[in-house]
C-alpha cells in the first residue's frame, strides 16, 4: 500500500467537508475490494473517507410497494432481513451468494454498487428490479446508473445513501459463481411487476445490461420456455481465461430460464 | 493517526496505529497474537479470520482503525492447551486439522456459523465454510467436527 | 494427563499430540519467527519471460530512507558463488550422455527467463521501505522471444532458452523393451490410442514460503528458520554447493511448517539471498512471500502431454501398453525435476495389471516458465492418470464394461511376488480382493435408482473407477534418536518432516507403544540439523515407511539394552529377560524392573554391566530401507453432471487402499482425504495458465480455484490390511501421495461415463464445466 490519510466523518456535510480536504479522497465502504486493491498498490487515494461511522447510513426499510436499503448495509443484513426475504427473496438470495460469509460481513451494497464491477451480484438486482438510486444529489434511475465497466453515473463526490427497491410480483435470481472467487462467470436476474418483465445480466458483458428480446417474449409469457438460446449474442461478452463469451452466451439462457422457474417458484 | 482503543479476547488496549496497518498486523505484531495467520492477499483463503463484535471478518481486508472502539476475538481467546473450546476439542477429536495454518481462521468461523445457528446442518456448514480454504483434509473431517463442536455448544 | 499405547503403538487411532498447539494459535510458522533488530526483505521478479537484462539501476532504491542492501546478478557474479544443483536420479539421455543441466543461481546472471524469476534483492527497515524500493530499482530489459508450452519447445527454430541445449531438451529417457512392445502391438487385435494431457498445477499450501536467516559474525556461523521440507539436503546444497561456506556452518531448522505437499521440498533461490544479506548487512534478515509470488515463485506441478497406447485382444486381455511423454521443466532443472517425467512417471506404468511388454519414453524439455518440481505424487498421478483413463476409453471405444475389464486383467495374487515390466518389486498385496472390495463398498445396487433421480432431475450420473498402483520414495536413510532427561522426559528427534502429516504423534506412538512409556512424557523434534545428524526431510510417502521404521528400529535397542540392565541387576542372562508393556522380567521368578527403573539405572556405573557406559540406552540409530514400498488402491467415484451448464457434482467417493499395516487409521485416513482433495482440484478446476508472451495468467487466488467445502463429497475410506511388506520394520506402504494419485483418473472416468450417451468419451483435464458443456457440443455436432 501507499500511504494515506484518514478521514472517519460523522455526517453526511463532514463526509463533503473531508472530500472537499483531500487532494484525490476516496470513499471507504465495507473496502472488501478496495482494500486488496490497495494492498497491491493498484490504487494511490490521497485519504479514505471512512463511511463507516456516518449517521443514518445504514438500515433497512419496508414500505407498501418498495423496500428501502441504506448504503452501508451490509450483505449479511440484506440477507437476513425478514422483510426482504417475504418481499423479495431473490434479492435476499442475491446478497446472501456474495463472495463467503466474512466478506458478507464487511461487504455493503452501495460499496459495491457504486464500484460497479462487471462481476458483482449487486448490479443485477437494481438494474433487474428497476429499482432508484438516491444520492446526496438526486434521484437516479438503475436504467441510466450503469454506464460501463467500473462506470456510473455518480459525480465526482456524489454519494449513494439509499437504493429504493419496488417490490416485483415475483422474481428470481440465479448466479453461476466463478469457483475460485463466488463472484458471477454470469449472472441473471429476472422480475416480473404486472405486465413489465426486466431481465439484467451481470458478469457476462463489460457491464451489466438488459435484455429487451426476452422481457418482451417474457412479458407475454412469463414462462422459462419463453427464453430462447441466442437472444444475446456473443459478439460484446467477456472473454476470458474464466469463460468463453460463447460459453457466456448460453449460460445467460439457461441461467434465464432458472430465473423465471424460480421467480414462478 | 489517532491512537484507537480495542478490547481484544476482552482485554482493552489503546495503541497508535498507521493508517495502513490491517487489522492483521495489529493483532500479530502489535498484540502479539501470531495464531491470526495470513495466507493470501485477496482475501480468498480466510486464514485471518476474527471477529469483530461478534461477527467474523477478514482481518487481512480490514484496517485496524475500523475497529476502534470494538470488541475483537481471536484464536487464543476461545481456549487455551489445558481448557479448550468445545469447538477445538471436536477438531481435535474428529483430526479437523493437519498442518493447522488455517486452522485458527476455520474453528473462529465454524464457533460463529454455530452460534448465529445451532442446529446448523452438513449444506449450512458446507455453505458457511466457503470463506475458508484448507488444503490438507479435504474438510471432510472438518465439516464432522463442526457438527461435534455444535452439539457441544448447545449443552 | 498420560496417554499409555498398546501392542507396540501399532492400530490406534491416537488424537494428535500437535493439535494442542495448533488449535490454540501457539503453532510456529516461519511468520513467527522473530529476531531482535530484524531487517525484512522483499524480491524484484522478473516481469519478462525472456529477456537479457541490460542494466540494473539500483541508486534511488538505496537512497531512500531505510534502505539497507539491494542485490543483484552482479553482486553473485562478485562473490563467485555456485548455482543450485539438480538431484534427478535419472541423469543420462539414452544414448549414455550426461542430462543438460543449465547453471541455476539464487539470482537471474545478465538474462531471465521466466517471469517471477528473481532479479534483485531489497532489504530494508520496513516491509513498506522495500515495496516502495523495488519500485525505484529500474531494469533495462531487451526482451527475447519466449516459449511455455512443451510441445512448442521441442520443435526446431523454437525460441532457444539456453543457447547451448539445442531444441530445449534436458534430457530423454526410455524404461522397457521396445520390440516387446512392438511384438505384443502385432500380436494383438486392437491397439487404442488416446492424448492426454496432464494439467500443470501448484501445491498451494497455505502458509506462504518465508524464511529468516542470521549470521554470527564472531563464529562465522549461519542459522536460518525456513519453511522447508527437506531440511538437511537443503543445508548441505545451500552450505556447499552454493554459498561456499561449509555445511557445518549452517544451522537449518524449519519451524511449523504450514503444508508442503512437495512445493517446499526443493532449495529455493530467496533464502540463499538472505543469507548472502544477513551476512552483508550483519543483522537478521526475514522474508516471507506473498500469495502472488507464491504462484509465480513456488515450483509447479504435473505439466505433461502424452500419448497412450493400448494393445488388447478382442476377449479383453491386455498384451502391451506404450506411453509416449514430453514433460515440461521449466526454466531450469529444479531439485529433483527432471526425474518427474523420466523416472517418476514410468516405473508404474501398467498399473497393477498383466502385461506381455510396456513401453515408456519421455522428453523433459525446458520452458519460460517457473521451474517444475515435485508436487504430491510426483509422477505417479501420472503414470495412474495414463492407465485408468486409457483403459476406460478403449472400453468405451470397443464396447466393453470398464470394471470387467479391468478384473479381467488384474495381476492375481498368486503371481506375487514379481518384478513388474518396469522393474518394480512388487513384494505383496491382492489387488483382486482389493478391487472387488472397492466395488463392493461403493453401493452399486443403488446406483440405478440415483441415475434415475438425476434423470428426473435434468442430470447425468455416471460413476467411474480406478485402480492405481503406487510406489514410494524419497530418501532411504532416516535416523531416528531417544534422549532420556533427567526431568523424567524423554526427547524424540528424527530426521523427517511432518508439514500436518502428525509426525509428532504418530512417532511418539510408536515409542510410547514399544517402550510402555507415557507418550505425554515424549517431547519430539524435526527438521533442525543439530537435532540429527542426517534426515531425509518429507517426500515420496517416507515418513512411517522409513521415519517409523527408525523409530522402531531405535527402540528395539533400547529395549536390547534394558534387558542387559535388568539382567546385570538380577544376575541372569541377558537372554533370560523379556520385555513386555514397560517391564522388564525373567520369566519363572518374581524378578521384574520396569522401563523407568532402566532410564533411571542408566546413568549409575554401579548399576550397569561392565559393557555398558553411563546413558547407554540414549540411542540414535539410522534405517534404511532397501527397496521401496508398493502401495496400491481402488477408488470409485460417482458423479452428477449438469448437460445445460457442463457444472460436474461429485456426489460420493468410496476408496480401499493397501497401505499394509495401518499404525493410526485416523491419520492415514486423513492423507487418502485430502490427497482426494488435491486430485479433484487438479480434475475439475485447478490451473496454471501462462499467455503466448509468458505472462503467469493464474496468478492469484481469484483465478486459480482451489477446492472448498462444499466441493468435496463424502468419503468412505477403507483397507485391506492382509498384505503388510517385509521391505520395513513396521509393515506399511506410504500413505501420504496416494489419495492424488487415485482421484484425478476416477473422477474422469465417472464424468466420462455420465456423458457416454452424448458420445464424449474423453475430455482433458481441468473438467471445468465449460469444457463439459463443449464437449457435449461437440459430440453433438458430430452427431
Amino acid at each position: 500500500m501507499y500511504d494515506f490519510g484518514v478521514k472517519t466523518p460523522k455526517s453526511v456535510d463532514e463526509v463533503k467537508t473531508a472530500l472537499g480536504d483531500s487532494d484525490d479522497g476516496q470513499y471507504l465502504a465495507g473496502g472488501q475490494t478496495l482494500i486488496p486493491v490497495l494492498k497491491q498498490r493498484l490504487a494511490m487515494p490521497s485519504d479514505l473517507i471512512s463511511l463507516a461511522r456516518v449517521d443514518g447510513l445504514s438500515g433497512i426499510e419496508a414500505g407498501g410497494d418498495s423496500i428501502t436499503i441504506k448504503a452501508m448495509t451490509t450483505h449479511a443484513d440484506v440477507a437476513a432481513n425478514a422483510d426482504i426475504q417475504s418481499a423479495i427473496p431473490a434479492l435476499a438470495k442475491l446478497a446472501g451468494g456474495i463472495g463467503d460469509p466474512h466478506v458478507r460481513n464487511r461487504g455493503t451494497m452501495g460499496g459495491s454498487v457504486a464500484n460497479n464491477d462487471p462481476a458483482a451480484d449487486y448490479p443485477a438486482a437494481v438494474l433487474g428490479l428497476g429499482a432508484t438510486v438516491v444520492t446526496t444529489e438526486r434521484e437516479i434511475e438503475a436504467d441510466n446508473f450503469f454506464t460501463g465497466m467500473f462506470e456510473t453515473a455518480l459525480d465526482e463526490g456524489e454519494l449513494i445513501t439509499e437504493i429504493r427497491y419496488p417490490i416485483p410480483e415475483a422474481a428470481g435470481y440465479i448466479k453461476f459463481p466463478n469457483p475460485a472467487t463466488r463472484y458471477a462467470l454470469v449472472a441473471v436476474m429476472a422480475a416480473k411487476f404486472g405486465n413489465t418483465v426486466r431481465v439484467a445480466v451481470t458478469g457476462a458483458g463489460p457491464c451489466v445490461f438488459r435484455v429487451p428480446e426476452m422481457e418482451q417474449a417474457l412479458t407475454g409469457n412469463f414462462s422459462p420456455d419463453s427464453v430462447k438460446d441466442g437472444m444475446v449474442p456473443a459478439d460484446d461478452l467477456n472473454n476470458d481465461i474464466h469463460a468463453s463469451r460463447d460459453y457466456r452466451a448460453h449460460l445467460i439462457g439457461v441461467l434465464a430460464r432458472r430465473a423465471v422457474a424460480e421467480a414462478n417458484g | 493517526m489517532p491512537a484507537i482503543t480495542v478490547r481484544v479476547n476482552g482485554l482493552e488496549v489503546t495503541k497508535e496505529v498507521g493508517a495502513r496497518t490491517l487489522l492483521s498486523t495489529f493483532i500479530r505484531e502489535e498484540m502479539k497474537l501470531t495464531g491470526t495467520h495470513v495466507g493470501c492477499d485477496t482475501s480468498q483463503c480466510g486464514a485471518c479470520v476474527v471477529t469483530i463484535n461478534g461477527k467474523t471478518v477478514k482481518s487481512c481486508a480490514t484496517f485496524a482503525w475500523e475497529a476502534d472502539g470494538a470488541d475483537i476475538g481471536t484464536i487464543e481467546g476461545l481456549g487455551d492447551a489445558e481448557n479448550m473450546h468445545p469447538m477445538q476439542e471436536a477438531f481435535r477429536e474428529h483430526h479437523g486439522l493437519q498442518c493447522g495454518f488455517c486452522t485458527p481462521g476455520m474453528v473462529m468461523t465454524a464457533v460463529n456459523l454455530v452460534e448465529n445457528n445451532p442446529d446448523i446442518d452438513e449444506d449450512g456448514i458446507k455453505h458457511g465454510l466457503e470463506g475458508n480454504i484448507c488444503r490438507c483434509t479435504g474438510y471432510q473431517n472438518i465439516i464432522d467436527a463442526v457438527k461435534t463442536g455444535a452439539k457441544a455448544m448447545r449443552g | 494427563m498420560s496417554t499409555f499405547v498398546a501392542r507396540n503403538g501399532i492400530g490406534e487411532s491416537q488424537r494428535r499430540v500437535e493439535d494442542f498447539r495448533f488449535l490454540t494459535g501457539k503453532g510456529q510458522y516461519i511468520d513467527d519467527v522473530n529476531l531482535e533488530n530484524q531487517a525484512y526483505a522483499m524480491v524484484l521478479r522478473s516481469p519478462e519471460a525472456h529477456a537479457d537484462i541490460k542494466s540494473i539501476d539500483a541508486s534511488e532504491a538505496l537512497a531512500l530512507d531505510g534502505v539497507l542492501l539491494v542485490v543483484t546478478g552482479e553482486d553473485w557474479k562478485a562473490a563467485g558463488y555456485g548455482t543450485i544443483p539438480t538431484k534427478s536420479g535419472v541423469r543420462k539421455f539414452k544414448d549414455g550422455s550426461d542430462l543438460k543441466e543449465p547453471p541455476h543461481h539464487a539470482i537471474a546472471i545478465d538474462r531471465v527467463r521466466y517471469v517471477g524469476q528473481p532479479v534483485a534483492l531489497v532489504v530494508a527497515e520496513s516491509l513498506d521501505a522495500c515495496r516502495d524500493a523495488l519500485e525505484l530499482i529500474e531494469v533495462d530489459y531487451d526482451s527475447l522471444p519466449s516459449v511455455t508450452h512443451q510441445s512448442e519447445a521441442i520443435k526446431d527454430g523454437a525460441p532457444q532458452i539456453w543457447d547451448d541445449i539445442p531444441n530445449n531438451i534436458c534430457l530423454d529417457f526410455e524404461l522397457g523393451d521396445e520390440e516387446a512392445q512392438k511384438k505384443a502391438f502385432e500380436d494383438a487385435d486392437q491397439i487404442i490410442t488416446l492424448e492426454l494431457v496432464n494439467n500443470r498445477v501448484t501445491a498451494t499450501p497455505i502458509e506462504p514460503r518465508g524464511a529468516v536467516a542470521d549470521y554470527d559474525a564472531e563464529t562465522g556461523k549461519f542459522t536460518l528458520w525456513n519453511a522447508s521440507q527437506n531440511i538437511h539436503a537443503n543445508r548441505d546444497t545451500i552450505a556447499d554447493a552454493v554459498l561456499k561456506i561449509g555445511k557445518e556452518n549452517l544451522h537449518h531448522i524449519a519451524p511449523d511448517v504450514g503444508g508442503g505437499f512437495g512445493g517446499k521440498n526443493g532449495v529455493y533461490q530467496e533464502p540463499i539471498l538472505i543469507l548472502h544479506a544477513a551476512r552483508e548487512i550483519k543483522r537478521p534478515v526475514k522474508w516471507i512471500n506473498d500469495r502472488a509470488e507464491s504462484f509465480l515463485s513456488d515450483t509447479h506441478g504435473r505439466d505433461q502431454v502424452s500419448t497412450v497406447q493400448l494393445a488388447l485382444d478382442n476377449d479383453g486381455t491386455f498384451r502391451g501398453l506404450r506411453t509416449e511423454t514430453v514433460g515440461n521443466l521449466g526454466a531450469f532443472c529444479g531439485t529433483v525435476g527432471p526425474f518427474t517425467p523420466t523416472g517418476g512417471s514410468s516405473r508404474t506404468q501398467g498399473g497393477p495389471f498383466r502385461f506381455d511388454a510396456i513401453y515408456y519414453t519421455a522428453i523433459a524439455p525446458f520452458t519460460n516458465t517457473c521451474p517444475l518440481d515435485p508436487y504430491r505424487g510426483a509422477g505417479r498421478p501420472e503414470g495412474s492418470y495414463q492407465m485408468d483413463r486409457i483403459i476406460d476409453y478403449a472400453a468405451a471405444k470397443l464396447g466393453m464394461d470398464p470394471i470387467e475389464l479391468r478384473r479381467k486383467n488384474l495381476i492375481p495374487e498368486s503371481d506375487l511376488p514379481m518384478k513388474s515390466p518396469m522393474g518394480l518389486d512388487i513384494d505383496c498385496g491382492n489387488f483382486p480382493a482389493v478391487f472387488e472390495k472397492t466395488i463392493e463398498i461403493s453401493d452399486r445396487a443403488g446406483f440405478a435408482k440415483r441415475k434415475e433421480a438425476s434423470e428426473a432431475k435434468g442430470l447425468k450420473r455416471g460413476f467411474g473407477v480406478c485402480m492405481y498402483l503406487e510406489c514410494t520414495g524419497g530418501g532411504p536413510k532416516e535416523e531416528a534418536k531417544v534422549v532420556f532427561r533427567d526431568d523424567g522426559k524423554v526427547e524424540l528427534s528424527v530426521g523427517t518432516a511432518s508439514t500436518g502429516m502428525g509426525h509428532e504423534t504418530v512417532f511418539a506412538q510408536l515409542l510410547a507403544g514399544h517402550l510402555g512409556i507415557d507418550m505425554d512424557d515424549i517431547e519430539f523434534h524435526q527438521s533442525d540439523t543439530d537435532a540429527t545428524d542426517i534426515g531425509g526431510g518429507h517426500g515420496g510417502s517416507r515418513g512411517l515407511e522409513v521415519g517409523g521404521s527408525a523409530v522402531t528400529q531405535t527402540s528395539r535397542e533400547i529395549i536390547e539394552v534394558g534387558k542387559k540392565i535388568a539382567a546385570h541387576r538380577f544376575d541372569v542372562g541377558a537372554d533370560q529377560v523379556e520385555f513386555e508393556e514397560g517391564r522388564f522380567h525373567v520369566p519363572g521368578t518374581n524378578h521384574t524392573m520396569t522401563i523407568s527403573d532402566a532410564i533411571d539405572s542408566q546413568n549409575d556405573p554401579d548399576s550397569l554391566p561392565d559393557d555398558l557406559e553411563p546413558g547407554c540406552m540414549n540411542i540414535s540409530t539410522v534405517f534404511e530401507r532397501g527397496i521401496i514400498s508398493i502401495p496400491n488402491g481402488g477408488h470409485a467415484c460417482e458423479v452428477e453432471v449438469d448437460p445445460d451448464t457442463g457444472t460436474i457434482k461429485v456426489d460420493g467417493y468410496w476408496v480401499v487402499d493397501d497401505f499394509g499395516t495401518i499404525v493410526n487409521k485416523m491419520l492415514a485416513d486423513g492423507q487418502v482425504m485430502g490427497g482426494i482433495a488435491q486430485g479433484l482440484g487438479q480434475a475439475l478446476m485447478e490451473n496454471i495458465v501462462y499467455d503466448e508472451s509468458g505472462q503467469l495468467v493464474t496468478g492469484s487466488l481469484m483465478d486459480y480455484a482451489l477446492p472448498r467445502a462444499d466441493d468435496m463429497p463424502r468419503m468412505v475410506i477403507d483397507y485391506y490390511e492382509d498384505a503388510p511388506t517385509q521391505k520395513n520394520l513396521l509393515g506399511v506402504k506410504g500413505a501420504g501421495e496416494a489419495g492424488c494419485v487415485g482421484a484425478p483418473p476416477a473422477i474422469v472416468n465417472a464424468v466420462c461415463d455420465a456423458l457416454k450417451e452424448f458420445g464424449v468419451h474423453h475430455i482433458d483435464m481441468p473438467l471445468t464445466p465449460e469444457r463439459v458443456w463443449r464437449a457435449i457440443q461437440d459430440a453433438k455436432a458430430e452427431g
